[in-house]
């Protein structure tokens, strides 16, 4: 690990202005992907700025039929909430093992963008809107492309807001020795409209108009049993080419509406 | 792994050598370019600063050209370093074809990643390669992209100028290339999977 200046922010503000006046910093949430990336110093930033004390990250709230969970909030407590979004609270409790998850938190995730990490589909699938120090983006808006969000320089994710769905359910078909999704689909029945949200199998999340189609006149999994989206422009490495994550998107989201359609008990906040 | 496609850029071959032949536009077209420098006639070595995710590094590529088959296209046979994160090594095969108005540059690398970088990133190196590539075909075909109307007074003198200065284009056309394949073999890291 090459040396950086360490700082430990008490609010928001603070974070942001000390982003601003270091030459080349990195703000610290849990750390899960940044501290290995620095001990094989593969990256050397002047500063880095730990999240860790900021109280206004960590809130979580309900109101209106959306659930708010704040960026600090790390994986196990959004595990944890399986009273309010199911799905998402299942999503949060595969994440990594339970060492990853008692660190890495919400923020950090969907900033670093990692194109096989779960919460991008959730965030996607239920068209959660992603607020920051300055503004709100929409989910589909969020994710760019591999490793790429709408991030401006400095900009800090403060908390999400997802939607409650009608339906929902997430179901990933994980690398076995990292759990990270090789693929994984997130399917929801919203109050806007089907939702199918993929991760792990392109550069980025990406969500499957032909499902949701499918999905809007029968939400069944035979609804998709002849849908396959197109290979080109799938990751391919040594885990899975894209013609196995071409066929794994249709068995994830098949498998996912089964659950969605079993847990129907209804999500009501 | 294997990395290719084939890009189209919207201006006529003539042109896109011109600017290509430009280091000024070159270092524009690669992303995180910091220099650019011939050693000899057919080689040359590239400085990088390449950030993909929470991997930000600098790397160093020599590129050595074989096989120069102007304007059809050649070989290229590279290899990058980037301190600690690793290195990478490849070849590959270029092909610049004429589409009316527009050019067609197809390539087709083979490339090895070793270090650091094989060990923690074999996951992300084709992603990052791709998206490497794709920034660097879409920032040169920003930049040379014609107008819709094409200039009828450069159409006399062209022939010459094509025919003297194939050699150099079509080698700047692959250090831009290969710099982009370089840096995105040698990127990729730090996720453990």
């Amino acid at each position: 690990m090459y040396a950086f200046r360490y700082h430990r922010a008490g609010s928001i503000d603070e974070a942001v202005r000390l982003h601003g006046s270091c030459e080349d910093p990195g703000y610290l949430a849990g750390g899960h992907t940044l501290l290995p990336t620095l001990k094989m110093r593969l990256a050397q930033p002047s500063d880095l700025i730990d999240l860790g004390d900021i109280d206004a990250l960590k809130h979580t709230a309900t109101t209106s039929g959306a659930l708010t969970i704040g960026a600090g909030v790390r994986h196990n407590d959004v595990a944890r909430m399986s009273h309010s979004i199911p799905a998402l609270a299942g999503l949060a409790g595969g994440i990594g093992d339970f060492q990853v998850r008692n660190r890495g938190t919400l923020g950090g995730s969907i900033a670093n963008a990692d194109p096989a990490a779960d919460y991008p589909a959730a965030c996607v699938g239920l068209g959660a809107t992603v607020v920051t120090d300055r503004r709100q983006i929409a989910a589909d808006d969020f994710f760019v492309d591999l490793f790429e969000t709408a991030l401006e320089e400095g900009e800090l994710v403060t908390s999400v807001i997802f939607p409650a769905p009608r339906r929902a359910a997430y179901m990933k078909f994980p690398n076995p020795a990292s759990r990270y999704a090789i693929v994984g689909v997130f399917v929801a029945w919203t109050d806007s409209g089907m939702r199918v949200a993929v991760t792990g199998a392109g550069a980025s999340v990406f969500r499957v108009a032909d499902m949701e189609a499918a999905l809007a006149r029968d939400f069944s999994p035979d609804a998709l049993a002849d849908i396959r989206i197109p290979e080109d422009g799938l990751n391919n490495d040594i885990h899975a080419t894209p013609d196995y994550r071409a066929h794994l998107v249709t068995v994830m989201a098949r498998r996912a509406v089964v659950r969605a359609n079993a847990s129907s008990d209804g999500v009501r906040l | 792994m294997n990395l290719s496609g084939e890009h189209r850029i919207n201006a006529p071959r003539e042109v896109v050598w011109r600017a290509l032949n430009d280091p000024v536009i070159l270092h524009q077209a690669i992303p995180g370019c910091e220099a650019v420098e011939q050693e000899s006639p057919t080689s040359f070595t590239a400085r990088v600063k390449a950030k993909i995710g929470p991997v930000s590094a600098v790397f160093s590529g020599r590129v050595e050209l074989k096989d120069l088959d102007p304007p059809a296209g050649c070989v290229i046979s590279a290899e990058g370093t980037g301190g600690v994160a690793g290195f990478a090594s490849g070849d590959a095969r270029i092909t610049l074809r004429e589409d009316g108005q527009a050019t067609l540059l197809g390539y087709d690398a083979e490339g090895k990643v070793g270090g650091k970088l094989a060990q923690v990133g074999a996951r992300l190196v084709e992603a990052s390669a791709n998206k490497i590539t794709n920034a660097f075909f879409s920032r040169l075909d920003g930049l040379v992209a014609l107008p819709e109307t094409p200039p009828p007074q450069s159409t006399d003198e062209s022939p010459t100028i094509g025919h003297r200065r194939q050699e150099v284009p079509l080698e700047r056309v692959l250090i831009g290339l290969v710099a982009a394949l370089v840096i995105a073999l040698g990127v990729v890291a730090a996720f453990l999977q």
